[in-house]
């Protein structure tokens, strides 16, 4: 799975440094280093919605606040079928 | 031989004075950058006004293209007597090197010019000669890319004296002190740093004389292409990068959209990293053949504000730490301040709509303000500069 965290100057304004390091976190709290790439991106064009994530090219929109729920419900939601 | 100049000095005031005794005149011709360094007798005022005429004298005449001659008699004519002692008197060095790579240097009463060539001392052959009774050394030579050329003041060469040293740091020392120095790729500004900075020591820090070094360094014309920010109308970014993309030189992309946009154009992928060197400047990314990626208006507004320190010669050691740091804004200056003689700026004016965005806790719709400034800053840095709008 491949999250992809805007890295552009609106969305770094709105706090993708944050929740970098907080996804950062969590991958390496749950041991899910092998199944997750985390990746940055510059502008996606979205900046209205910053701070933007993809999840394998999903759209969301996300505030540093709510990346821990974020990561549980979506991500986590994601790999366990 | 197409040669470049590149050229810093630092003066030191004597202890309790505020003003110095010694002055740095740089002048570029059509042909030729020169460089004068004038020691006005005494200090203070006085030694002020002789060495401030002294330069400005001697540049404005050799720039419209009087005789040696008749400068030095000018000067001699002019500066006003010292009550004192009777005589006006201030001593000067002018080194002009032209584009093809011909050199004259020219130095009356200054200790001479240390010249540095493949990190050894050079020693250049001189003629003397008597103009109105003073006594004169000429030197014609050659530069070759890599040279570096240390003028300075007495008080240089005196720094210590009867202190820390019995005979201060004397001329041969400084010279070994400059040779070992610039065993590493230096610049003139950091030469200058390095040697000015062991002359405060050696005079713990109060000087007992003005003391002023000024380094020229001889190098490759060194263009550097910085694009940013998209154009206004999509159809030219094509144009755009085009323009960018073309002739010899490094290449610097600053902006997320720029850079995916480039991207596009050239097909290349662009990898993006997740490194925070520093928490306020995003991180930088990578696309094939471009020299440097980075965000756009956060970096550059750092950046800018090194351009300024440097500028307003704010430069020390902890200037230099924050330049060689491997954030994208510490990149892009040092690329501009040490790697750089002419910058060709590639400026898209598009407006992103998002940035006009006044929760934003920075005002990010301030593109044509930085680059302005950074015209502005580069200029005075004594580069040349081109800047194109789309």
């Amino acid at each position: 799975m491949n999250i992809t965290v805007c890295i552009g100057s609106s969305c770094h304004l709105k706090g993708s440094r944050e929740i970098v390091t907080k996804l950062q976190e969590l991958v390496r709290k749950e041991k899910l280093e092998e199944s997750i790439e985390l990746t940055g991106s510059f502008c996606m064009g979205q900046c209205v919605r910053g701070v933007c994530v993809t999840i394998d090219g999903t759209l969301y929109s996300l505030s540093p606040e709510q990346t821990e729920g974020f990561f549980y419900k979506e991500v986590m939601g994601r790999l366990t079928p | 031989m197409g040669v470049n100049v590149e050229i810093s000095y630092k003066s030191l005031n004597k202890h309790q004075e505020e003003l110095c005794g010694d002055k740095v005149e740089l002048l570029k011709t059509k042909d030729s950058d020169i460089l004068i360094l004038a020691d006005g007798m005494g200090s203070g005022v006085k030694a002020n006004i002789l060495a401030t005429l002294t330069s400005k004298i001697l540049g404005t005449m050799l720039c419209n293209g009087a005789s040696l001659e008749d400068s030095v008699e000018t000067i001699i004519l002019t500066l006003p007597l010292c009550k004192v002692r009777q005589v006006a008197y201030s001593t000067f060095s002018i080194l002009q090197i032209f584009h093809t790579g011909e050199a004259y240097l020219v130095e009356f009463d200054n200790p001479s010019c240390i010249c540095l060539r493949k990190k050894s001392l050079l020693k250049i052959p001189y003629k003397e000669r008597m103009i109105h009774k003073k006594k004169i050394r000429e030197y014609r030579f050659q530069v070759e890319i890599g040279d570096y050329y240390v003028l300075m003041s007495d008080g240089v060469v005196h720094a210590g004296v009867g202190k820390l040293l019995n005979f201060g740091w004397s001329w041969e020392n400084i010279a070994e002190y400059a040779t070992k120095a610039v065993t590493t790729c230096f610049t003139a500004n950091r030469l200058v740093m390095s040697l000015s900075d062991a002359c405060n020591e050696l005079y713990m820090e109060s000087p007992g004389d003005d003391a002023t070094v000024a380094v020229a360094k001889v190098t490759d014309k060194k263009v550097v292409h910085l694009l940013t920010g998209p154009a206004v109308e999509k159809e030219k970014d094509a144009q755009m990068i085009k323009d960018f993309l073309e002739g010899e030189g490094t290449r610097i992309v600053c902006g997320g959209t720029t850079a995916n946009i480039v991207s596009r154009e050239t097909n290349k992928k662009i990898r993006t990293t997740l490194d925070y060197l520093d928490p306020k400047i995003p991180p930088i990314a990578y696309i094939d053949g471009i020299d440097l990626v980075t965000e756009g208006v956060l970096t550059l507004s750092r950046t800018l504000t090194l351009l300024r320190r440097y500028v307003k010669n704010e430069v020390d050691e902890s200037f230099f730490v924050e330049l060689d740091k491997k954030n994208g804004a510490s990149m892009v200056a040092k690329m501009l301040i040490e790697e750089c003689t002419d910058l060709r700026m590639y400026v898209g004016r598009a407006i992103n709509v998002a940035h006009q965005n006044p929760e934003l806790p920075f005002d990010l719709s301030i593109r044509m303000n930085l680059v302005h400034q950074m015209e502005e800053a580069v200029k005075a840095m004594g580069k040349e500069i081109t800047v194109t709008y789309y």
